[in-house]
């Protein structure tokens, strides 16, 4: 028997591509200087950190949880890795160095991302073992996080970090290809296979898709979601290292806001806020997608001020293909075993 | 005598030839009801049999595909809540809602309280009001009391009087007593009776039949969406009753039995405070036991705390000699036990992922490789395997479980727990929501397995297919197995089945 070939579902399943392409051609014919190559260069760059962070945001997503404190690990280790890391300078003209330890980056990396997992770590074991709510959980480590880089920072910036430390975000291969694009593509490579085809992926999927189901199948659900936010910790410190070799200075309030695009552009990627849907290649469809938005509204000279409106409408539109999508499948020829005895819901007593 | 004098009164509602389809399912074949003035009419069937639907488009919430209503003696064309509700009919669940931590006196008023000169609520005019309104009733509630704070009878009948308020003449009482102590129960049973001789009517639904004969006037028997007869109560017997619900003969299935001398499963005196109480039985392998009871008997709890879905209890339960130790599923599955859960879409499977992944969840790390990579070279085969075994329907290996009908993904469930390999098989309603063609696949999976020596327990209320099925069948009753039927005794019928589940009263000494 062969499957019919189910083409709106297909369309809906495949509709970020589509839409990439055509915003593609659109931005390439009506702005000039678009499709060069240092202007996709550029697109690309900025959606390195942004894509990282939305590796780790999907995985939690598709477990059918948020992590609204990934921007704050990656304020954090950003202020910490430059803290331990610059010389010390007195605070003059909102400017500071570090504490004077001037650690080496081959220590300070590894410091950072130790970190950024364990305090992943802190929100899983948080929110499976004691059962408290995702969502309070990891905003008020988000605020626990932002505060302590304004704690460490003292509200200063910290520029000039060495070299070596910025190789990730400003290094380019053959002086040509960034390290960070090369990097984030990899890493999408890495666990999109990850996610498809282990054991993990699997777990990660069921888990989210129907927790009690997984459990009573044998797979223990409160272990994939320490796993899964200890690695969305772990992806934030890594997108902040990024980041931080990037701009060359630490700035206290570095990421803040980023939570929203990270959602929004696995959303507009296809990964399902109800759990259990998406993949990470579709995410990073998202993440290209609201690159290159972002990046014609700079070419454009748009009014900064209607960028955000516009990045708004997108979600939105975004959020109603995702509903759209539910419907549609719900349509989808279902036998429901409750038929012969729906529920009794008076409707009035 | 009462009868005969209800059977003189006016119909007040009537329903004949109504019929209503799901996809795939009939939930209510032309069916012909109706209620009378003052009468209690009791409605008997198993789960599934069409109860439900048959109140639900009584109360206006399903619409029928076809047939008649009629509301005094006039043809009703669109049904809806709001209409059925203004021509008198209420609905009393078992579990009723109402503004729990509110006073009784403000639920009774709610939306009406009295207010003095200024806008604000006269309280001594509330209590004065709601006490006498009760109280014409026949019911006296302390009205100062709030709602959660009463017994759960008086609940039932705060919430009939409330139904009464808005000028209800017919109230569906829904299960009323399952959860309620006997002398509640006589409570609510008196006032039931009082409301009646003022010529209110009640649809009584209640799976305990000796209360039918304590309380109902007529009775309607209701099986596979059929409505089967409907008898005044003094003129019908239990067996009977039972007879309808449960179908004419023993099922058709019959199994070759397979079973061996050596015990596979036994537990030990387990009890579980509030579920279960010192129970003791055990399995050998190729047997299959049925274990069958009420809800609240204790058979599902069981059920779930030998998977280590729930608590276990105290007492010892032993797989193959050894002590099962497991706390989780997957401790229980290692130690060689499985469980098909009743609800599938909750517990069964993952409706989202495709058959593929739900047919190997259980045995993954069987089939990984080096860094945690499922080998699909070993799973395809495998899937396939059991997709052509088990008959399974489906597009594909990719076909999402969700897409596929109900009785193809309770084979997903079985391969899965098949590909295991469990020496104790522990199915809860395998049979529920599975069209006939299904249940007799999963009757032939459940003997397969039973010749390859697993043990199998069967918890289920389908007693006709237990019978055909079963080696021997357990009968649990507040928490404890009070009867066992055997094959080799050749009294494993389904009336005497019945009876001994629906309580000690009429069980057999054993």
């Amino acid at each position: 028997m062969r499957q019919q070939i189910d083409w709106v579902g297909f369309v809906l399943n495949n509709f970020i591509w589509f839409v990439l392409l055509a915003t593609l051609i659109l931005f390439a014919i009506a702005i000039p200087d678009y499709f060069t190559f240092s202007n996709v260069v550029n697109i690309l760059i900025t959606a390195s950190v942004l894509g990282v962070l939305v590796i780790g945001q999907s995985l939690v997503l598709i477990a059918r949880k948020l992590d609204l404190s990934a921007e704050g690990t990656l304020s954090l280790v950003t202020v910490l890795a430059a803290y331990i890391m610059l010389p010390f300078r007195d605070f003059t003209a909102g400017q500071a160095g570090g504490n004077g330890w001037e650690l080496n980056p081959v220590i300070v990396v590894p410091i950072i991302l130790a970190l950024g997992a364990f305090i992943g770590f802190i929100n899983g074991v948080l929110i499976m073992q004691f059962k408290m709510n995702f969502f309070i959980v990891t905003l008020a480590m988000q605020l626990v996080l932002r505060g302590a880089a304004l704690v460490i920072s003292e509200g200063a910036i910290m520029p000039g970090t060495p070299d070596a430390f910025n190789w990730l975000g400003s290094g380019r291969l053959l002086d040509i290809i960034p390290v960070s694009v090369v990097t984030t593509l990899a890493m999408y490579l890495v666990f999109s296979y990850l996610m498809s085809s282990s054991r993990f992926g699997r777990e990660v999927y069921a888990v989210g898709a129907n927790e009690e189901a997984a459990r009573a199948a044998g797979f223990n659900p409160t272990r994939t979601v320490i796993i899964v936010y200890t690695l969305s910790g772990l992806l934030a410190a890594f997108a902040g290292w990024m980041l931080l070799g990037r701009l060359t200075s630490s700035v206290p309030n570095l990421g803040a806001g980023y939570t929203l695009n990270v959602v929004a552009a696995a959303v507009i990627g296809g990964v399902s806020l109800k759990g259990g849907e998406g993949s990470i290649i579709g995410a990073f469809a998202g993440v290209l997608l609201l690159a290159m938005i972002n990046n014609a509204l700079n070419l454009m000279d748009v009014n900064p001020f209607w960028v955000n409106a516009v990045r708004g409408v997108i979600i939105l539109i975004a959020l109603i293909i995702d509903a759209l999508k539910t419907r549609y499948k719900r349509r989808a020829p279902l036998v429901r075993p409750s038929a012969s005895a729906p529920p009794l819901e008076p409707k009035r007593t | 005598m009462a009868n005969t004098l209800i059977s003189d009164a006016p119909v007040i509602i009537s329903m004949r030839g109504v019929t209503k389809t799901y996809p795939g399912v009939v939930a209510l074949a032309d069916a012909d009801f109706d209620v009378r003035r003052g009468e209690i009419h009791g409605l008997v069937g198993k789960n599934g049999a069409g109860k439900s639907t048959l109140m639900g488009v009584l109360m206006g919430i399903r619409q029928p595909d076809a047939g008649v209503v009629t509301v005094d003696g006039s043809e009703i064309k669109h049904l809806t809540p709001q209409l059925m509700g203004n021509l008198g009919v209420a609905y009393v669940p078992q579990h009723v809602k109402m503004l729990n931590t509110l006073t009784v006196a403000e639920n009774v008023l709610a939306g009406n309280l009295p207010k003095n000169g200024l806008g604000i609520v006269d309280w001594r005019a509330v209590y004065q009001d709601s006490q006498d309104r009760l109280g014409k009733l026949g019911l006296n509630i302390d009205v100062r009391k709030t709602v959660e704070g009463l017994s759960l009878a008086e609940q039932t009948m705060l919430a009939i009087a409330k139904a009464l308020f808005s000028n209800a003449r017919m109230i569906i009482l829904d299960e009323p007593t399952a959860v309620l102590p006997r002398k509640d129960k006589n409570l609510l049973f008196g006032f039931v009776r009082s409301l009646k001789a003022q010529d209110v009517a009640f649809v009584y639904i209640s799976h305990h039949l000796e209360e039918i004969f304590e309380i109902c006037d007529r009775v309607t028997i209701m099986r596979d969406g059929r409505i089967i007869e409907t008898r005044a109560v003094a003129e019908i017997t239990v067996p009977e009753l039972i007879r309808g619900m449960v179908g004419e003969t023993v099922g058709e299935f019959q199994r070759d039995p397979s079973l061996t001398n050596e015990e596979v499963l036994r537990v030990d005196t387990l009890s579980r405070r509030g579920s279960y109480e010192e129970v003791s039985f055990s399995v050998r392998r190729g047997e299959v036991v049925g274990l069958c009871g009420l809800q609240g008997s204790g058979v599902g709890e069981l059920a779930k705390a030998l998977f280590g879905l729930e608590r276990r209890g105290v007492g010892e339960v032993y797989i193959d000699g050894k002590p099962l130790t497991a706390e989780t599923p997957r401790e229980a599955l290692d130690q060689g036990v499985a469980y098909l859960p009743d609800d599938r879409h909750k517990l069964g499977m993952v409706g989202l992922r495709p058959l593929r992944e739900n047919v190997t969840y259980s045995v993954l790390e069987r089939m990984t490789r080096g860094l945690g990579i499922v080998s699909r070279g070993t799973e395809r085969p495998l899937v396939q395997g059991y997709i052509d075994k088990l008959g399974i329907v489906t597009p594909g290996q990719e076909q999402k479980a969700n897409l596929l009908s109900g009785g193809n993904q309770q084979k997903v469930v079985f391969a899965r727990l098949a590909a295991t390999q469990p020496k104790v098989l522990m199915l809860h309603e395998p049979t529920q929501g599975v069209d006939v063609r299904a249940k007799v696949d999963i009757f032939n999976i459940v003997t397969d397995l039973s010749k390859q020596g697993v043990g199998i327990v069967i918890v289920s209320s389908e007693v006709r297919e237990l019978v055909g099925l079963c080696d021997r069948i357990l009968v649990m009753y507040q928490g404890k197995i009070i009867a066992e039927f055997t094959r080799a005794n050749a009294d494993m019928k389904p009336e005497d089945i019945l009876l001994a589940i629906e309580g000690g009263a009429y069980a057999p000494a054993n």
